[in-house]
């Protein structure tokens, strides 16, 4: 720390400080600088992206929180569930006679004067929680995530070194501010006792998970999007000290304030004060490198996959077959009302009895090759009792998490098995409107109380049922047929490794058709329909959906006749069973 | 603490200081400190620094119920000096920085009076209360007028005892646009001012009047997209548009508060608010009493105003994609409390102010956030859901298109449609940028268009009406993109409902009789039909209807209302809808040896009820299949970008669309009239076929009336306000098309499935029509009247011969033979082909 005159891991905000003395001293004019970047955001890019600092940053989650430092940098990932709106915060004041900033920061770090001059500068505040239905692999590994603060082992220099902290922040401060730093240390303990407690009561969001209070500055309203997955850096405050005045009720008061501080008390939520932020694919996840895939080891990949479906699945090959098409499909285009590439599975013949076997194992492999999957068996009294799309509570100004504000990319499984004949309420016939909806268009719509908004989801749906669901109407209905009690052991996590990056990397690819195939398959399905009237557009559809996912699953990136044929021969199988079960 | 009105009170007028009470400043005032600026201003003119406490009520201490710490420094800190006084709110002296008018610099030269300023500006007082005095004066709408409009205002308001005057600021800004600006930078500052002249005014016109007038300003030149609004807005005049989501309780403010003494009954002098406080007298102020803490309250002698809050949303259509909808808070006061209810669409006139929020009650310290907030000073209800569509009987809302009207945006917009309405082919364009992506099915998109457009409301003295609203059913195969083509027409018209058949009950369709849970009273509900007033009502899956909710359409459809009686609630309710229903026929496909009647088997009441029944029906045909595999190839292939050229886009349509209802309004020519009358009695003829066993659809004078309405509403498609014969020839043409009747055998009722046309393209129909005509010549030629019969091939290979160029199939034959038969030119029997 002797080398650099501010540490950018451990004191930001010195960072920050610094770089807007600078530009002070250079001449920009703090009154004319309107919130805007004056160079610290190019010092933390700098810092995290070029120099590698990044990996440094230790990560936000329920096991740092404890001994994660404020205002020092943390990383944070998260699906923005909901957002608060702008904020107006002093972002820069004068104090005597020099020019300070507030920006990066919660509160002001001196007492405001009341007559000191200042600016107001604006802000937008991001409620986010961690993805929904993430797995378990996903999280780091807490070896790798190991903060320098960790590092040494001792309590006692872990002590020092927070002393160290503190002595750093205050010769960068005023003097007259190191009473108010010390104690801050002294508090979070305090708070981080409390808060295993707090947290269990911050609605719709389980046990181990975090949320988080994202300010963000510099940033344009477009990058950022409800239910995107995002990767914050930013300084870190939570600040239990500060305590809502619950004896004011005033209902004045209580109607401006609603929002932020009374329904996220800091004493619960953490605040982020985001100083760089990069969306996140499902790469990013993985912590494996990228592997440079060859044709060879695709099918290899794709072959060892396939066999682990098919196990799992009770050696219905078929079944395997699909459910590996089904993995690989998302939305790559909307037409109108049409979402392209989705292709949700509808597995029939699933009785209680199969399902506690099948339904289980099936589970397990989803977590276990996927990033984000939700499970959500289906009872009468669920769906009359809960709300599965997103609302407005006016009350509190929030929007409440459904069951279905999902991450883009997220698989949901749908066990119809345990839903038993009965009647609906209107709550019940709305959430099953809204899964229809989901189901055919790929959107959600949120309740805004006065009006529905849609909003695009890319969710691949999985529906387990007895027999078909016309609840849920699939793209695909396949017969289950299952010849052995399925096992999924003996799957190493190489293995595991390997095939998650298979089904991220392979979605992902573009795709084309060549003018030849493309007659092919033109003659092809005017043929089929020739033969067969019942035949429309959403079977034409699905088909070219499945010759896309399949030559992808082959990791090529042209439909080739050789693949149409292998979907047309799968559909013939499907069909075969579809009729055998008549 | 002082009240620092009272100067200006004194100054401006000799009216009496309670005029305050509803002073409209109060109602700007809500943050304490800034209002105080103009009048501090005024104050430098003025020997005495601080002015004895006089008793007034005013408003502007509601601010102090949200006390602001800094605030009250700032009021103490002014007594000290100037430099202390600046009050924390930031924006203000930003603006300043930011651009000084320079004319204002001329100004104030000649002003001969000490001059006063507008604190921390060089805008004068005595320059702002002028140029009001004058707009007030003298503004005229137009040169005729003999008295100011204002002016007429005014009086209006002192003859009704109201208490607001509102002032369009287009009207400012026509009449002195300098004035405008410093109102809309300095809203505070200027309204102060407003108020001033106002009360000086009418306390000149009538002296006896008791009440303060305040000043509402409405229609700003420019409107703020909540989204924009930052931090340079703050204590500026802003407009928003938004929906209310949720008002607070009224909250009785106190103002004014009179104490009784305990022991000796001695009332005390009212005691103003203070800073958000009634500072409790702790002494009775009876000389002979003197008790300590003996005072108490007395409510019903005290003053309390109405304040509310309200929280406006943004407007659904303004939320960027994958955003959600920002919020403002609005702070309602007197008359303006409950003007509004959650759910109503508004545009706000006020002022945007930011509080700073104080960690806790007792503390002093300050956060360094802001809230904000908007001082309300003018809301007006809009009613714009997607496309408008009122007609003339709503005179209501016509003042609200003359506002539309005069922005240049919406001229311009105007003049684009009216452009495009030029064009000779706006029909088919219109045709192609329906529903795009459902191609083919041409005929079917022209009664929807014709649906959408509509005809003529009609209502005679007499109080017949007649309705303009078509509807229309679409009968066919299953997978024909029905269901496709509901969903976009519900996108795409004005309160659109979309219901499923299946789903809806007879009262989930017109209305029902509730009880409230809570107070137990009976209310109506509106079902879809009377939701969708004015619009179209979308129902799916007619057939799966229960026939006791089928029946319930037939009053809406003719009447276009809908009855209730039930509870003790007899009602009619408006239904203007127009109804697009679509139903499988019996048996899910349609059934080639049943008629059409059988086919759809509905009740023919109902039936005749609907202006176009179109018949879809899925008919073999590779050429529809290609282009459909080419269609569904190029979706999955050629990432988004399939949309086809020369189609209109969905806001444009909408606007065409909303436009041509609102303001085109065709009639009849005679010409018109007389194909008209002409074409019905041919269409009655052609239904009476003689020995008809079955049923056939015949015409009725219901049909009638569905032509006219189909021509105008054709008329309207290209923005004429007459109705030309080629309209009129276009709808039979459509009526005709829809019912297949084209195909159709008159003697049986059913439909000859060869001669469907539905799916052909024009070329395609072309093709056919040149190869009657060839068979027609041929058999002329070749065979004589009566004479032998001839083979099928043998005609094949004499067509063959006629036209080498052209690829004929048998069965292109025999459908051109089917149409010469129909003719009564041929009699084709198995093989063989007879001249008759």
């Amino acid at each position: 720390m002797v080398g650099l005159p501010y540490d950018c891991l451990a004191n930001p905000l010195g960072a920050v400080r610094l770089t807007f003395e600078k530009a002070v001293a250079s001449g920009s004019d703090p009154a004319a600088l309107d919130g805007k970047d004056w160079g610290a955001a190019e010092l933390f890019r700098q810092f995290l992206f070029d120099d590698g600092g990044l990996s440094q940053v230790p990560m936000l989650n329920p096991s740092t929180i404890n001994w994660v430092q404020p205002n020092t940098l943390v990383r944070f990932r998260g699906m923005i569930q909901d957002m608060l709106g702008n904020e107006y915060y002093v972002g820069a004041y004068k104090d005597g006679d020099t020019w300070r900033t507030n920006k990066f920061a919660d509160a002001s770090t001196c007492p405001m004067d009341a007559s000191s001059d200042m600016r107001i500068w604006e802000r937008r505040l991001l409620y986010c929680v961690p993805v929904p239905g993430q797995s378990s692999w996903v999280e780091p590994s807490h070896e790798a995530m190991k903060s320098p603060y960790t590092n040494s082992v001792s309590p006692q220099r872990e002590k020092r070194h927070r002393e160290d902290d503190t002595n750093m922040i205050d010769i960068d401060m005023d003097s007259e501010h190191d009473l108010e730093d010390s104690p801050n240390s002294k508090k979070l303990k305090i708070g981080t006792e409390q808060n295993s407690s707090n947290l269990s009561m911050v609605p719709a969001i389980g046990r181990n998970s975090l949320p988080c209070l994202v300010k963000i500055y510099d940033s344009l309203e477009s990058d950022l999007k409800l239910n995107d997955v995002f990767e914050f850096v930013g300084i870190f405050t939570f600040d239990p000290d500060v305590t809502v005045d619950r004896d004011d009720n005033d209902e004045l008061i209580d109607s401006f304030c609603e929002d932020v501080s009374v329904h996220l008390p800091p004493t619960k939520v953490p605040r982020l004060h985001c100083v760089a932020h990069r969306k996140l694919v499902v790469d990013d996840f993985l912590s494996s490198p990228i592997l440079e895939f060859n044709p060879c080891a695709v099918k290899e990949l794709r072959e060892a996959v396939l066999g682990h479906l098919t196990a799992v699945l009770g050696n219905d090959r078929v079944a395997a077959q699909y459910v590996l098409l089904h993995l690989l499909s998302r939305v790559h285009a909307r037409i109108d009302s049409i979402a392209v590439g989705k292709l949700s599975l509808n597995l029939t013949c699933l009785n209680k009895e199969s399902m506690s076997v099948f339904g289980n194992h099936l589970k397990v492999a989803m977590e276990n090759l996927l990033p984000f999957t939700q499970h959500l068996p289906l009872t009468l009294d669920y769906l009359n009792t809960v709300s599965l799309a997103p609302k407005k509570d006016y009350s509190t100004n929030r929007l409440v998490s459904g069951f279905l504000q999902l991450a883009e990319g997220s698989h949901l499984t749908i066990d119809e098995t345990p839903l038993q004949a009965g009647t609906l309420n209107s709550n019940g016939v709305e959430n099953a409107r809204v899964l229809k909806n989901l189901m055919q268009s790929q959107k959600v719509e949120y309740d805004f109380t006065y009006y529905k908004m849609e909003m695009a989801a890319d969710v691949q749906l999985l529906v387990l049922s007895e027999g078909k669901s016309n609840l849920l109407p699939a793209d695909l209905v396949l017969p289950f047929r299952p010849s052995s009690v399925g096992s999924t052991f003996g799957v190493d996590e190489e293995m595991l490794k390997a095939w998650r990056l298979y089904l991220a990397t392979m979605k992902l690819l573009p795709h084309s058709i060549e003018s030849h195939v493309q007659k092919v398959i033109e003659d092809d399905l005017v043929a089929a329909r020739q033969a067969d009237r019942s035949l429309g557009s959403e079977e034409f559809s699905r088909w070219l959906t499945m010759g896309r996912l399949m030559s992808v699953s082959f990791g090529e990136t042209c439909l080739s006749v050789e693949h149409w044929q292998m979907v047309k021969e799968l559909e013939g199988l499907r069909k075969e069973r579809l009729l055998g079960n008549m | 603490m002082a009240s620092d009105s009272s100067p200006a009170n004194t100054h401006e007028g000799p009216s009496s200081p309670d005029d305050w009470a509803t002073s409209p400043i109060g109602n700007t005032f809500s943050s304490p400190g800034d209002p105080r600026r103009p009048r501090r201003g005024r104050r430098s003119g003025y020997a005495t620094p601080t002015p004895p406490p006089l008793p007034s009520d005013s408003r502007f201490a509601t601010p102090d119920a949200t006390p602001t710490p800094s605030a009250s420094n700032s009021r103490r800190g002014r007594g000290r000096g100037r430099r202390l006084s600046s009050t924390p709110t930031a924006a203000t002296p930003t603006s300043t920085d930011d651009a000084p008018p320079s004319s204002e610099a001329g100004d104030m030269d000649e002003d001969q009076s000490p001059p006063m300023y507008v604190w921390g500006t060089n805008i004068s007082v005595q320059d702002v209360n002028a140029a009001i005095l004058r707009f007030l004066r003298n503004f005229r709408e137009n040169a005729q007028q003999i008295e100011g409009k204002y002016m007429r205002a005014i009086n209006h308001v002192i003859e009704m005892e109201g208490d607001s005057l509102d002032v369009d600021a287009q009207d400012v800004f026509d009449y002195d646009s300098d004035l405008y600006t410093k109102m809309v930078r300095y809203p505070l500052e200027v309204l102060a001012i407003f108020d001033i002249v106002l009360m000086d005014m009418v306390s000149r016109i009538n002296p006896l009047f008791e009440k303060h007038i305040q000043a509402r300003i409405f229609n700003l030149k420019s409107s703020t997209s909540m989204r924009n609004l930052n931090p340079s807005d703050v204590e500026k005049m802003v407009s928003l548009k938004g929906m209310i989501i949720r008002c607070s309780s009224i909250i009785p403010e106190i103002r004014e508060a009179v104490f009784r003494c305990l022991v000796c009954g001695y009332y005390s002098d009212p005691i103003v608010v203070d800073r958000g406080r009634i500072n409790e007298p702790t002494i009775c102020g009876k000389q002979e009493c003197l008790s300590r803490n003996s005072m108490t309250l007395v409510h019903n002698r005290c003053r309390f105003a109405d304040k509310q809050v309200v929280r406006l949303q943004e407007m659904p259509d303004d939320i960027p994609e994958g955003g959600t909808p920002h919020t403002v808070s609005l702070l309602m006061h007197d008359r303006l409390v409950d003007s509004g209810k959650p759910g109503d669409r508004v545009e706000v006139t006020g002022i945007y102010r930011a509080m700073s929020v104080r960690i806790g009650q007792t503390q002093r310290t300050v956060k360094s956030i802001f809230k904000t907030y908007i001082d309300c000073l003018h809301i007006k209800k809009t009613d714009k859901s997607r496309m408008h569509v009122e007609d003339l009987m709503e005179t209501e809302n016509r003042a609200n298109w003359h506002d539309n009207e005069s922005t240049p945006a919406y001229e311009d917009k105007v003049e684009q449609l009216k452009e495009l309405s030029k064009q000779p082919d706006i029909y088919e364009r219109l045709t192609k940028s329906l529903a795009p992506n459902i191609w083919e099915l041409d005929d079917v998109k022209k009664g929807l268009l014709c649906q959408l457009f509509g005809g003529n409301a009609l209502k005679l003295p007499s109080g017949a009406s007649f309705r303009g609203d078509i509807n229309i059913l679409l009968v066919g195969d299953p997978g024909t993109s029905k269901s496709q083509l509901l969903q976009y027409i519900h996108k795409l018209s004005p309160r659109g409902i979309y219901t499923s058949g299946r789903g809806s009950s007879a009262v989930g369709l017109t209305a029902y009789v509730a009880k409230d849970p809570e107070t137990g009273e009976t209310v109506l509900e509106s079902g879809a039909l009377v939701l969708s007033d004015r619009g179209i009502c979308c129902i799916d899956e007619f057939d799966k209807m229960s026939d006791n909710a089928r029946s319930m359409l037939h009053e809406v459809m003719e009447q276009q209302t809908v009855s209730i009686a039930k509870a003790g609630i007899i009602a009619s309710l408006n239904a203007r809808t127009s109804v697009l229903a679509c139903a499988n026929p019996v048996g899910s496909r349609y059934n080639p040896r049943l008629s059409v009647i059988e086919n759809i088997h509905l009740a023919p009441t109902l039936l005749s009820r609907f202006d176009l029944i179109y018949l879809i029906l899925d008919k073999a045909d590779e050429q529809t299949d290609r282009r459909l595999a080419k269609h569904i190839v190029a979706l999955h292939f050629e990432d988004t970008d399939i949309s086809q050229q020369d189609v209109i886009d969905l806001p444009t349509l909408t606007a065409y669309i909303s436009y041509a209802r609102k303001n085109i309004h065709p009639q009849l020519s005679d010409e018109a009239a007389e194909e008209l009358t002409r074409g019905y009695v041919e269409m009655r003829r052609r239904g009476n076929f003689p020995g008809s066993g079955k049923k056939v659809i015949t015409a009725t004078p219901r049909q009638i009336e569905s032509l006219i309405r189909l021509s105008e509403a054709l008329a309207r498609i290209r923005f004429s306000e007459v109705v030309e014969k080629g309209d009129v020839i276009e709808a039979f043409r459509l009526l005709e098309v829809a019912m297949q009747q084209s195909a159709t055998d008159h003697s049986t009722g059913t439909i000859d499935m060869d001669l469907i046309t539905t799916g052909v393209s024009a070329s395609e129909r072309m093709r056919r029509e040149n190869l009657v005509s060839t068979t027609r010549s041929i058999i002329m030629e070749k065979m004589q009247l009566g004479g032998p019969s001839t083979r099928l091939l043998e005609l094949l290979e004499e067509v063959k011969k006629q036209s080498p160029a052209a690829e004929i199939h048998l069965h292109d034959l025999r459908n051109a033979l089917a149409t010469l038969s129909t003719e009564g030119f041929v009699v084709v029997h198995g093989d063989s082909v007879k001249r008759v």
